[in-house]
């Protein structure tokens, strides 16, 4: 559980999933944004000061990636958790991210991911590269 | 048969032989004229030399009878006795009629007869003036013993004699030239009869020696040509045999009956027989054929050759029952064997063993199915994954404290979700799960559900789907294989239109006609059309091959094919138009659906 509440915006355009999971993560302690698609998602980023961004892959207009690459150019540092209902991403979304990781794996895996972006860096490699070494092995 | 120069016909042959007879009996008919004509002149000659005989003979007699006369008168003047008178007196009685003899003798000669006219004077001068005066002398027992009067008798007497003399003379001398004549008569006959012998043998060696030859020659170039054309037709027999033992196909020749002739080895493998159990026999016994499904004998194909006197491709479907009793999928064609005149002398037919080609043809199918499903995995897992997403979070929410107020309001969302879920899955097993017969397909349904799976699709290539589906629309179909169909479809007008673009399905009754030119039962049209940038023409063309793709390594190229096979099967129509001009570019695709065709069972 985070001690101070951090900003978290989650954008997705799966309306009920994005309720869901706002209600899920402010249950969790965090301040959360929600923001329907890619472009609404950039200007809150923009205009906001979100300590992480919860992604989704698959949406119209513009998808996940796009959106990554986008954050990254205006505030790099801000972690990025990518969420893709599709295995088999593109590999250069999947270097652009933080960590990533398939939708309904549950909120628990959501959660801890999520908690580890807050981690100081050496204790969040360390517990990223576990996680994200199974996921990638689950996903290649 | 060509003409050849050395070759001779049947009519020259006779021609030569005419003349091979026909010369010697010429050449001897004129040899035979010229000894006669040659002979005829040795006879006249001859008949000279008997006349100068004759002459001769005639001339000693009257010769012999002066002498008679003279020694008559002789006799008598020295005896006075008449009876010594009497030789003379018969000389007498004779000369005048051996004169004329004489005279008939010597013929046209003028100077003989000049001479005998002389003679005949000399001897009437003696006898005038000497014989008959010296008679009555002696008669009247005058003196004779005048040594004068003798030696004038003598004179006239040697005249006579020299006469005489010079006549046998001039006949002798005659009689010796015709004999030299009819000498070198005889001795030019020898020599022509000689050189007409040699020149006519020598004449008719040459002529036959150059007609044999030209027989000769004719029958060694005849010879020659019947050598070669034996040596080609062994080699174009051979040259066809190897390629009938060579070739993939089975090949099975037959007389006009429809007996078994030959059958090439891969023929023999096809069918199970030998050839020397075939051989012979009617060709039904040997390719038993039968209709794939209705199991039905195909018409043999002799008999269709025969009906349709043509090159026939025998029906499809076919199945060919083995000797042993196994079948093989075949294709097959006929086609009839004519002699010069154009009739029908057999049958030839060829068959290739095509049991691969439908398991291939099959396993396309099959394939490509499963790529249709393939395409739809990534929406599938999306229309999946983000319910369970939710669920899972809900569930979650639940399990650590929430009121029951809440409880209800998440549960009401999960269901919400699991429902979607259902959907997805109902409408993605649609997909697989197939009827046996054709049931009544509500198309507003099947369109609907086969456009929730592609949303995401749509949703992901930015493009906006507008539609116009009627309800109560219904066509007795295959449902998973029209699925299939419009999935197909509206993915390649979805992909065609692109970011921005816009694809419209719309479904209308087709009341039918019987009217026109093509007769239309009643049914239902299907529309799909994008705002793409449409198709060329050179393209166009290829759409419905199979293998044939646009889409590079992305498509299997037997999306269209594929959708032609299923909706030929279900006796409708599909139609592809396209326009690429700037202002309304774009493709639209027909498919028309009777609300109870009859089933293609066999497909194409």
């Amino acid at each position: 559980m985070a001690q101070e509440s951090h900003l978290v915006l989650c954008v997705d355009d799966e309306l009920v999933g994005l309720r869901v999971r706002k209600l899920l993560l402010e249950r969790a302690g965090y301040r959360v944004l929600t923001a329907p698609s890619g472009l609404e998602g950039l200007e809150i980023f923009q205009t906001e000061p979100v300590e992480a961004v919860v992604l989704d892959y698959s949406m119209p207009g513009m998808h996940g990636g796009e959106v990554a690459s986008r954050m990254r150019q205006t505030k790099p540092e801000v972690p990025i958790l990518l969420l893709s209902a599709y295995i088999g991403l593109p590999a250069e979304v999947i270097s652009l991210v933080d960590l990533y990781m398939t939708k309904g794996e549950g909120a628990p895996i959501l959660l801890g991911k999520l908690e580890s972006l807050f981690q100081p860096v050496h204790a969040r490699s360390g517990n990223g590269a576990e996680r994200g070494g199974r996921e990638s092995k689950s996903i290649q | 048969m060509e003409r050849n120069e050395g070759a001779v016909n049947l009519s020259q042959f006779n021609r030569i032989l005419r003349q091979v007879f026909l010369l010697p009996v010429i050449a001897l008919l004129l040899t035979a004229g010229a000894l006669y004509w040659q002979i005829q002149g040795a006879n006249a000659t001859v008949n000279l030399i008997q006349e100068s005989d004759a002459r001769i003979t005639q001339a000693t007699l009257v010769s012999k009878l002066l002498v008679d006369e003279e020694s008559g008168l002789r006799g008598y003047e020295t005896t006075g006795d008449i009876r010594f008178l009497q030789p003379y007196l018969d000389a007498q009685d004779h000369l005048k009629k051996e004169f004329q003899k004489l005279t008939d003798v010597a013929g046209s000669d003028p100077e003989q007869v000049s001479y005998i006219a002389d003679l005949q004077d000399k001897q009437q001068t003696w006898h005038d003036a000497f014989a008959v005066p010296l008679i009555a002398t002696v008669r009247a027992g005058g003196r004779t013993s005048d040594v004068e009067l003798n030696l004038h008798g003598k004179d006239l007497m040697d005249e006579i004699r020299k006469d005489v003399g010079s006549i046998i003379h001039v006949a002798e001398q005659h009689r010796a030239e015709r004999i030299a004549h009819w000498h070198r008569q005889v001795h030019t006959m020898l020599g022509a009869l000689l050189v007409l012998a040699l020149g006519i043998g020598v004449l008719i060696g040459l002529f036959t020696r150059s007609r044999l030859h030209a027989v000769s020659d004719a029958y060694s170039t005849s010879l020659d040509v019947l050598r070669r054309r034996a040596e080609e037709i062994f080699q174009s027999e051979q040259r066809l045999r190897t390629t009938l033992a060579s070739i993939g196909d089975g090949v099975i020749t037959c007389d006009a009956d429809g007996r078994v002739q030959m059958m090439n080895p891969v023929a023999r493998g096809l069918t199970g027989w030998t050839q020397d159990e075939a051989q012979g026999r009617p060709l039904e016994h040997v390719f038993h054929i039968v209709h794939e499904t209705t199991r039905e004998l195909v018409e043999n194909p002799v008999a269709k050759v025969k009906r349709l006197d043509n090159v026939v491709d025998l029906a499809n479907h076919t199945v060919l029952i083995r000797k042993d009793g196994t079948e093989l999928n075949i294709a097959d064609s006929g086609a009839p064997i004519r002699d010069q005149s154009g009739a029908t002398t057999g049958i030839v037919l060829v068959f290739r063993d095509i049991t691969m080609e439908r398991k291939t043809q099959d396993a396309l199918l099959a394939n490509e199915k499963l790529a249709v499903a393939g395409r739809l995995a990534a929406t599938i897992a999306h229309e999946i994954h983000n319910p369970l997403d939710s669920v899972s979070n809900l569930l979650y929410l639940m399990r650590n404290g929430a009121t029951p107020e809440e409880s209800r309001q998440f549960m009401d969302m999960a269901e919400q979700e699991l429902a979607r879920v259902t959907q997805i899955s109902r409408a993605m097993l649609g997909l697989y799960r197939e009827s046996k017969a054709p049931v009544l397909v509500d198309l507003r349904e099947m369109l609907q559900e086969i456009l929730l799976l592609m949303e995401r699709r749509f949703s992901d290539l930015g493009v906006t789907l507008t539609t116009s589906l009627p309800s109560n629309l219904s066509v007795a179909a295959f449902p998973a294989e029209l699925r299939q169909v419009f999935t197909n479809l509206i993915t390649n007008a979805a992909e065609a239109a692109g970011r921005g673009g816009e694809v419209r399905v719309s479904v209308s009754p087709y009341p039918g006609n019987s009217a026109g030119s093509q007769k239309m039962p009643e049914g239902a049209e299907v529309v799909i059309s994008d705002n793409g940038p449409g198709i060329s023409e050179d393209v166009l063309s290829h759409l419905f091959q199979p293998f044939f793709t646009t889409k590079g390594e992305q498509g299997t190229g037997l999306g269209l094919w594929v959708s032609r096979g299923i909706v030929n099967k279900h006796g409708g129509i599909i139609e592809l138009t396209s326009d690429t001009t700037d202002a309304s570019h774009g493709t639209a695709v027909r498919v028309f659906l009777a609300t109870n065709p009859t089933i293609n069972a066999g497909g194409d």
